[in-house]
């Protein structure tokens, strides 16, 4: 069963925006608060659909729940209704539906080091594991969060990169920039190969993935060369979505549907599956 | 047992129009489908429940082509919705044939079952009554029996007429919504012996046995690239299927109000998986013709137990290349690959 | 030598020396009535190849699926298959230089769609005409470009005037022309298969999936349907070659050459006289794709 707070999952409630945040150049976080209708209940890494009501509608996973009524959502603007989105203001309503998804494995990731990989946009799905386990400190062990972007302007949450996560017990955040910039003493690299780089061990640990599908494609070949087995490593996938509730058929890969039985994946899983992602 | 007389069919239709939106096979002109009885023109229409089958599938009446889903405005401090179109009343489908009602069946799976329950499809499923007709002639493009199906015992009908080949159909109540329409019907009905019609063999035949794990064997076969060469990814094999399902969402504005609505959508087209960032994990039509096989014979079978052909034949009929999914399933289970 | 002997010759020949990696031609079904696109890789392929009087499709439409490829592509054209052709050299889709082009003068062609649905049990009424509509009214037999040439040299069939049908629905008042469209256009159920048959429909994202803005519905309401019928008639004004396989494969017979008709009567007319795809000339460009000062506008 499902942990949609609706009567007809096809239809949204209404929300407000109570504040946005401008990660880089495309991507906003939307703060949304729902005060009138059923609270929702999101597990970290579940999905959302969010919509402009006369644009259109858009899948996105909820970065972070801060409260019942309160979602938080790292949207890029790449799109039709993303573009108007990204063009209202705080007080607009708009509508959300869901939550959807299978969510990340967060009670049988518990004990574990977590290894959290993430390109672009995709820290966003991530995020919500990753403050997860902050917020369940003693549940998990050691947090690593590997992450990069094309340029210094496009790391999204910044604040927590650099500034909060960094003090957390036990925890290191490693960014890297696909290209050098001036400004930028950090690392530069792919994904990929940073990752190699810092060769953390298998033992002990999940890694979790998320990015675009050629950057998944390579970091779980990075992976498998350094030692982790299937069952070690988790991925959330994209495809187009428009229902959310695995009925209308776009976002299947094989038998499963990416809204329904994903977005999370581990490899053994994704193994089984056809490679049309 | 209780017989019909044809004769009476229009007045039969007029009683059951009363309480219920009645939706019948109708050839209109130049097309056939279900219609509704209330739409049907003695000047230009024909009843069709004495052809084989109609063109336009009975999916038609639970997952209409364009279906409004709900109604929002703009208001004082923002948007609100309005309206949602959950259309629960009575509805009757007469003359439906065991391809369509089993593809019917599959639909339930999909829209009733696994996690979710489809508001929209369920209003509509749950206050349908369905008459089905026995089949005994199949036509040169029907295998339904190859998927399953019983077309003398069409699975999940609530009553069953049989033509006779006079000008009685015997009328068979299968369920208490069906014993409901018989009395409904009792001024109609007759009791009388008549011989049931000799049903005929099928001429197309497909042997179904381990196809569904066939296909998930030969997914990277260059089979699927000839096979596809003359599919022009057309869709006319979706719109006409009683068992395609795939639907889009959009918006449709009229200032300050509108509403959302969905239609039938087909994983044919070159935009189905398209996202948003340019991203498109079926770009070729090789890719979305082999994922339109595998969803109807082995990825529906693995997740509900049934494939999603009912051997209806409308595709085979309909495709301008020439595409046949009997020839299809016998290519994939012939094929020699190792992954 | 009939011409499916020649047909299967040249092929093999082709296929052989390597100066085509895929030819373009038809098969046999299971029933005579049966012929459908085939395209041969392998010399073995060949004895698969047929020509008859099925052979209604328009291959050039296929063109288009290899238009980013590289392979070389021999294919079998008719008169108005070869139009197609032309259109997509016109177009810029693909190289000439890609294509061994074979033609076949057509004697006119039967429609296998048709006789599969009087075959089938769907139809009360079998029509079983002798030839396909679309091949009734046809102007261009011959094939307009080819590399070899087969078959002897057809007239043109069209019987009377070539507009007559077209003339009939000028002569209405525009409430009863709306009407008849009403009634034709009411029954669209936009599988969008008279798009994907046209060759001239050959833009990589169609008007119809654009989404900034949205230009036409997707409701089967009679404004969107309309809508979409004109906007796609628009788009092939002076570019329409006349196949005829938008209306031949539509599943609920619309009518639609008598909306592309009109719209190659009256381009004829204003910046005409002007035929599409009658002869490819490098650089040519179809009428309404090329703006001139004194163009007609007095229609406007």
């Amino acid at each position: 069963m499902h942990n949609c707070n609706c009567e007809n999952p096809l239809v949204p409630q209404i929300v407000e925006i109570v504040k946005i945040i401008d990660e880089t150049p495309d991507v906003k976080t939307f703060h949304v608060r729902n005060e009138n209708g059923v609270p929702f209940d999101v597990k970290p890494g579940q999905l959302a659909m969010v919509s402009l009501l006369p644009v259109g509608e858009g899948m996105f996973s909820v970065s972070w729940q801060e409260e019942k009524e309160h979602l938080q959502f790292a949207i890029r603007r790449v799109g039709l209704m993303t573009d108007e989105l990204h063009s209202v203001g705080v007080g607009h309503k708009i509508g959300v539906r869901g939550p959807y998804g299978n969510g990340f494995p967060v009670e049988a990731c518990q004990g574990k080091d977590m290894l959290f990989i993430a390109g672009g946009i995709g820290l966003a799905p991530l995020r919500s594991f990753i403050k997860y386990c902050l917020k369940h400190r003693a549940d998990y062990g050691k947090i690593q969060v590997l992450y990069g972007a094309r340029s210094y302007a496009d790391l999204c949450f910044k604040d927590e990169l650099f500034e909060l996560w960094p003090k957390e017990k036990d925890t290191e955040v490693f960014t890297t920039l696909d290209r050098p910039e001036e400004g930028w003493d950090g690392h530069v690299g792919l994904i990929p190969s940073y990752l190699e780089e810092l060769n953390p061990a298998p033992e002990g640990k999940v890694a979790v993935i998320c990015g675009p599908p050629i950057m998944i494609k390579f970091a779980l070949k990075s992976l498998e060369k350094m030692g982790y087995n299937d069952e070690q490593v988790i991925t959330t996938l994209e495809m187009r979505m428009k229902c959310g509730i695995g009925k209308c058929g776009r976002c299947n890969i094989g038998s499963e549907y990416i809204c329904l039985d994903g977005p999370v994946f581990n490899l053994a899983q994704l193994r089984k599956l056809p490679p049309e992602w | 047992m209780k017989v019909l007389n044809k004769n009476k069919l229009p007045a039969v239709f007029d009683k059951l129009a009363q309480q219920s939106e009645l939706f019948v096979p109708l050839q209109k002109k130049e097309q056939s489908g279900f219609y509704s009885w209330k739409s049907f023109d003695q000047a230009s229409d024909q009843l069709a429940l004495d052809l084989l089958n109609v063109y336009l599938p009975p999916k038609q009446v639970l997952l209409p082509q364009t279906e409004k889903m709900y109604s929002f405005r703009q208001e004082e401090g923002g948007v609100a919705i309005s309206e949602v179109y959950e259309e629960s009343q009575a509805r009757v489908i007469f003359g439906i044939r065991a391809c369509d009602l089993q593809a019917i069946n599959c639909l339930d799976q999909a829209f009733l079952t696994r996690g979710f329950v489809d508001e929209f499809y369920k209003a509509r499923r749950d206050n349908t009554t369905i008459v089905a007709s026995a089949c005994y002639k199949p036509g040169a493009n029907c295998f339904c029996s190859s998927m399953g199906v019983d077309p003398l015992e069409p699975a999940g009908a609530d009553a069953i007429i049989r033509d006779t080949g006079t000008e009685y159909f015997i009328w068979e109540a299968r369920t208490p919504a069906g014993e409901e329409l018989s009395r409904q019907l009792a001024e109609f009905l007759e009791e009388k012996g008549l011989p049931l019609p000799q049903s005929q063999a099928f001429e197309r035949q497909v042997d179904m046995e381990g196809v569904a794990e066939k296909l998930s064997q030969v997914f990277s076969s260059p089979l699927w690239e000839e096979l596809s060469d003359a599919c022009q990814t057309c869709g006319i094999c979706t719109y006409l299927c009683p068992s395609c399902y795939c639907f889009d969402i959009q918006v449709k504005n009229q200032g300050e109000a509108g509403y959302r609505f969905r239609c039938w959508d087909s994983c044919m087209y070159g935009e189905y998986t398209m996202m948003a960032g340019g991203h498109n994990p079926r770009a070729s039509a090789t890719e979305r013709f082999r994922n339109r096989f595998l969803h109807k014979l082995e990825f529906f079978n693995e997740r509900y137990g049934m494939p999603l052909c009912t051997g209806c034949g409308r595709c085979i009929i309909a495709c301008p290349a020439g595409i046949d999914i009997s020839k299809i399933i016998t290519a994939a289970k012939e094929a020699e690959w190792s992954a | 030598m009939d011409i499916t002997g020649k047909i299967r010759e040249i092929a093999a020949r082709l296929l052989q020396n390597g100066e085509v990696d895929l030819f373009m031609a038809w098969e046999k079904g299971d029933l005579p009535f049966q012929s459908k696109p085939f395209f041969a890789r392998r010399v073995e392929d060949v004895e698969r190849i047929i020509f008859d009087e099925y052979s209604i499709h328009n291959l050039s439409n296929a063109l288009l699926k290899f238009r980013d490829r590289q392979e070389k592509i021999g294919l079998v054209v008719k008169g108005c298959d070869s139009r197609g052709v032309v259109r997509l050299l016109e177009d810029g889709q693909i190289e000439r230089e890609r294509l061994y082009i074979v033609g076949v003068c057509c004697p006119g062609m039967k429609d296998p769609l048709q006789a599969m649905r009087d075959y089938s049990g769907f139809n009360r009424n079998p029509e079983a005409a002798p030839l396909a509509a679309k091949c009734e009214n046809c102007i261009q037999p011959n094939p307009v470009i080819y590399d070899e040439l087969l078959g002897e040299e057809q007239p043109p069939r069209v019987q009377g005037e070539r507009f007559a049908r077209v003339r009939e629905l000028e002569q209405l008042s525009p409430d009863e022309r709306y009407r008849f469209f009403e009634d034709i256009l009411s029954r669209c159920i936009r599988c969008y298969a008279c798009r994907q048959a046209c060759v001239a429909c050959n833009c990589r994202t169609c008007i119809f999936d654009e989404t900034k803005p949205q230009w036409v519905g997707r409701e089967t309401s009679i404004s969107d349907n309309m809508m979409y019928h004109l906007v796609r008639a628009s788009h092939m004004a002076g570019r329409c070659i006349e196949c005829g396989e938008c209306e031949r494969v539509c599943p609920v017979n619309i009518p639609l050459m008598l909306i592309n008709q009109k719209l190659i009567k009256d381009v004829d007319n204003f910046f005409g006289p002007y035929e599409a795809g009658m002869q490819y000339v490098e650089g040519a460009k179809p009428p309404l794709s090329v703006y001139q000062e004194n163009d007609p506008d007095d229609f406007i």
